[in-house]
């Protein structure tokens, strides 16, 4: 199970993400290490969250949570590959800085061989929707399931599209903290 | 005095956030995140495909909309935060303050990596054009494999956001809605640069 121990102890020290950021003024770029990157506020999260929720019928929520995963894993495996990190624990705690560090929230990751699960305790998207809108009957946090999905994937090796992420309960439903539950796919199985 | 555009975007682009404790970035009354633009790109491109030619114009639509909340309530925000009255406030010049303040917001449009984008004519109260020379929703264009229609979506609904917080027929907060923007050109299209006119609705 990884992380093995998260238990705090003189020789215990918890792996960040750490972050170069520099603004490129020719092309008007921000960067974080290598990443063009850019500020977008809860309104425009909340929105582009609502129109995938209204775009069911052609999987919206699905291609949101798509592009999050993408990004969780590239970033993430780059990362992982310059800094030459490869333990599963530092690995889980450097992909929760991450989240954290790109506002997404705070998030715990556990992940088992097969699967695992996560939990936010704040999440800029659920955050942000109840602040614009209040809260609602369902989960909403597609992007924070596509991060999820990216970071495990990222963590172990495996290839997009290995793991599922299911939101279970949400913090914009009311909950104090959304809970995720995290399956290897058919295509994570087999790899 | 008048904005000083390169001194304004120097001193913008310096700005540095990070989550907090709780992972949030709370800054200029809003929620904050800073993720990579391939990700917004990704999503606009994936739900332009999958829309369909049907409802392509509808999608379009709410991409544009996103962006003029966002423009519209974190715009109001960033002109009246204490970066932007540090650096932007001393410029602004009292015969011509909301001239002034929307081509300051242009610098922070700049120097907050949304795009390389300026004023080019201003007509106070009905008129703005915009040309962005760089902005990251091109990035999905490469110039063999040029898109058909504007993918600048961004872009425009935050100028007719900005025009909304100057000249909309009511103050803030509700103005919303009083311009429109139309993108005439663009890098995606293989021009040279964007172009974005905003008028009255």
């Amino acid at each position: 199970m990884y992380p093995a121990a998260r238990k705090k102890g003189a020789d215990y020290v918890t792996v960040e993400f750490k972050a170069t950021q520099h603004f490129q003024p020719e092309k008007a770029r921000q960067y974080i290490n290598d990443a063009s990157s850019v500020f977008h506020c809860h309104h425009y999260a909340t929105l582009i969250t609502q129109l995938a929720d209204d775009a069911k019928s052609f999987r919206g929520p699905e291609l949101l949570a798509q592009a999050a995963e993408e990004f969780a894993f590239r970033e993430l495996s780059k990362y992982f590959e310059k800094n030459g990190i490869t333990e599963p624990r530092e690995r889980i705690e450097v992909a929760e800085s991450y989240c954290g560090f790109v506002g997404l929230g705070s998030i715990r990751l556990e992940l088992h061989g097969a699967g695992g699960a996560a939990e936010m305790r704040h999440s800029h998207v659920d955050e942000g929707w109840v602040k614009k809108w209040g809260k609602r009957d369902n989960p909403v946090n597609y992007i924070g399931q596509g991060f999820i999905a990216g970071a495990c994937e990222a963590v172990t090796n495996a290839k997009l599209g290995s793991f599922a992420v299911r939101e279970e309960q949400s913090i914009v439903c009311g909950q104090p903290a959304s809970k995720f539950t995290i399956s290897a796919t058919r295509q994570g199985a087999q790899a | 005095m008048t904005i000083d555009r390169e001194k304004a975007i120097e001193q913008l682009s310096q700005i540095r956030v990070r989550g907090n404790a709780e992972g949030l970035i709370p800054a200029f009354g809003v929620l904050v995140n800073q993720f990579p633009t391939e990700f917004w790109n990704s999503f606009s491109l994936k739900i332009l495909n999958e829309a369909g030619e049907a409802l392509r114009d509808d999608a379009a639509g709410l991409l544009e909309n996103a962006a003029g909340e966002c423009g519209y309530h974190t715009g109001w925000g960033i002109i009246n935060s204490d970066e932007f009255k540090s650096i932007i406030g001393p410029m602004i010049d009292p015969k011509t303050p909301l001239e002034d303040t929307l081509r300051g917001a242009y610098a922070v449009f700049t120097a907050w990596g949304w795009a390389k984008a300026e004023i080019v004519e201003l007509e106070p109260g009905e008129k703005m054009v915009v040309r962005a020379y760089d902005y990251y929703e091109a990035d999905t264009a490469k110039p063999a494999d040029t898109a058909k229609k504007p993918l600048a979506f961004m872009i425009k609904g935050v100028s007719r956001a900005f025009m909304d917080i100057a000249y909309g027929d009511k103050p803030y907060p509700d103005g919303h809605g009083t311009f429109k923007c139309e993108q005439t050109k663009g890098i995606e299209l293989g021009d040279a640069f964007g172009e974005f006119v905003v008028t009255r609705a």
